[in-house]
């Protein structure tokens, strides 16, 4: 009975500590099989052209919308750490990674990830060397977005997978297969203009307000590397 | 001796003197520190068992759903124990896992359940021990398991846990079709990779138990 009342102690300071020992411990385990530094600088070349194209549309449409209100406030940029994807998600209900850098390089809760192409997610949890990412597709997980093109507003949610569901606040809205979605500026957890992903289907028919399906730009089933933005706080509140 | 040989299978005759060193050294402890080393390699079995959790090797997963390592534990555990230490190692787990992803919905619930239910199964002698009948339960648990999970997510949905985001319920139980099947394919085709060990040292140890030490 004593070592079962050990164990169930020892089990809910796994759980208070968000098993921050076992993380240690995995990420240490898994140092062979983690991926080495040369392949990751191509795939971010590769990554930095289509996330450039993408920011580009982005930013074009932003420039008009502020050459109108001129009441624009200063885009922030912060610091990039890059780190590794050493593990996935512990369940199968939750869409997260374990990335191999953490407090110890800088990263906080709620630290913004991006990958290959477009945001991935942000940090819920950090350790001193590794760190937990929810990432967009989770259905738990929503962002606010704007279509860069007409600059509708919306938010997105996860569908487990590399598409998310965007629903609209209008009725009708000015939206058309393979616009550019961005991170809208009245985002709470995202900075507003980072890249999300295009839209690839739209249900108008859709009650009580129209959705369309959006294919992430960055392919969160198989990332490798990801860039973690930590001076990036929560987009400012209008 | 030949219980031993039964662990060991038809091994090398190195692999079988470290065997026979082993098994020496287990007999020459007293029964006292045998318990600490039995509980030693039970608790390393666990931890081994939430690190391969976020770990995805090629050819581990089915519709990107890894095999339930957890699961397969609890089950190995309860099938020869009470109804009691099948709850309890059902809690520990699910706490550790809460650890691992997130709290909310706990993981306790389907653990425990599925602890309590093997445990269960095996008084009413109607299956017998034996690999596929270890594989047909974890089966059977895992969509027991992703059920419990599933039904948390929809009472979540409606305001159950307070505020938070969850699901639509036309999701939620669309999503747990996939993940119960192909979390009940894996984990019953990967059941016995854990289930022979664990069961071999906990028998090892049972018989150990019973003769009398010097």
């Amino acid at each position: 009975m004593g070592l079962g009342v050990l164990a169930l102690v020892g089990a809910w300071t796994i759980r208070q500590t968000q098993g921050a020992t076992l993380a240690e411990l995995y990420r240490w385990l898994t140092l062979p099989l983690q991926p080495q530094a040369e392949q990751q600088q191509a795939i971010l070349e590769n990554a930095q052209l289509s996330e450039l194209q993408q920011r580009l549309i982005e930013l074009d449409a932003q420039n008009q919308e502020l050459q109108r209100l001129l009441n624009y406030t200063q885009a922030q940029t912060g610091e990039g750490i890059v780190a590794p994807v050493i593990g996935r998600s512990a369940d199968r209900w939750w869409e997260q990674i374990v990335v191999g850098r953490g407090r110890e390089h800088g990263i906080r809760i709620g630290s913004v990830v991006s990958g290959t192409g477009g945001i991935v997610g942000r940090v819920i949890q950090v350790t001193p060397n590794t760190s937990r990412v929810l990432l967009v597709s989770d259905p738990t997980s929503q962002v606010g977005a704007t279509v860069s093109r007409s600059r509708v507003m919306g938010f997105m949610r996860g569908r487990s997978g590399s598409q998310a569901v965007m629903e609209f606040f209008e009725k009708d809205p000015n939206v058309q297969p393979g616009d550019v979605v961005a991170t809208s500026p009245y985002s709470q957890l995202f900075p507003p203009g980072l890249p999300i992903g295009r839209v690839v289907s739209i249900d108008f028919e859709k009650s009580p307000a129209p959705e369309a399906v959006i294919e992430l730009a960055a392919p969160v089933d198989y990332l490798e590397w990801v860039t973690i933005t930590t001076s990036l706080e929560g987009g400012a509140n209008p | 001796m030949g219980h031993y040989h039964d662990v060991f299978g038809r091994g090398g005759e190195s692999l079988r003197r470290v065997g026979d060193d082993i098994l020496k050294w287990l007999r020459s402890l007293s029964p006292n520190s045998r318990q600490i080393v039995n509980w030693a390699v039970t608790t390393l079995s666990v931890v081994m068992c939430l690190l391969a959790l976020p770990l995805r090797l090629p050819g581990m997963e089915l519709l990107g759903v890894p095999p339930d390592w957890l699961l397969i534990w609890v089950v190995a555990w309860s099938v020869k124990r009470s109804f009691w230490q099948g709850a309890l190692a059902g809690i520990i787990l699910g706490l550790a896992q809460d650890g691992m992803t997130m709290a909310q919905p706990t993981h306790v619930w389907s653990l425990m359940v599925v602890g309590m239910l093997t445990a269960r199964l095996q008084k009413q002698r109607f299956i017998q021990e034996d690999f596929i009948s270890v594989a047909l339960i974890v089966f059977a648990m895992a969509v027991v398991a992703e059920t419990l999970m599933a039904i948390q997510f929809s009472l979540g949905g409606w305001g159950l846990f307070g505020s938070g985001i969850y699901p639509a319920l036309v999701e939620v139980w669309q999503y747990h079709q996939q993940v119960a099947l192909a979390s009940a394919i894996l984990s019953s085709l990967w059941a016995p990779v854990l289930y022979y060990p664990l069961n071999r040292w906990w028998e090892l140890m049972n018989s150990l138990e019973q003769i009398p030490s010097r």
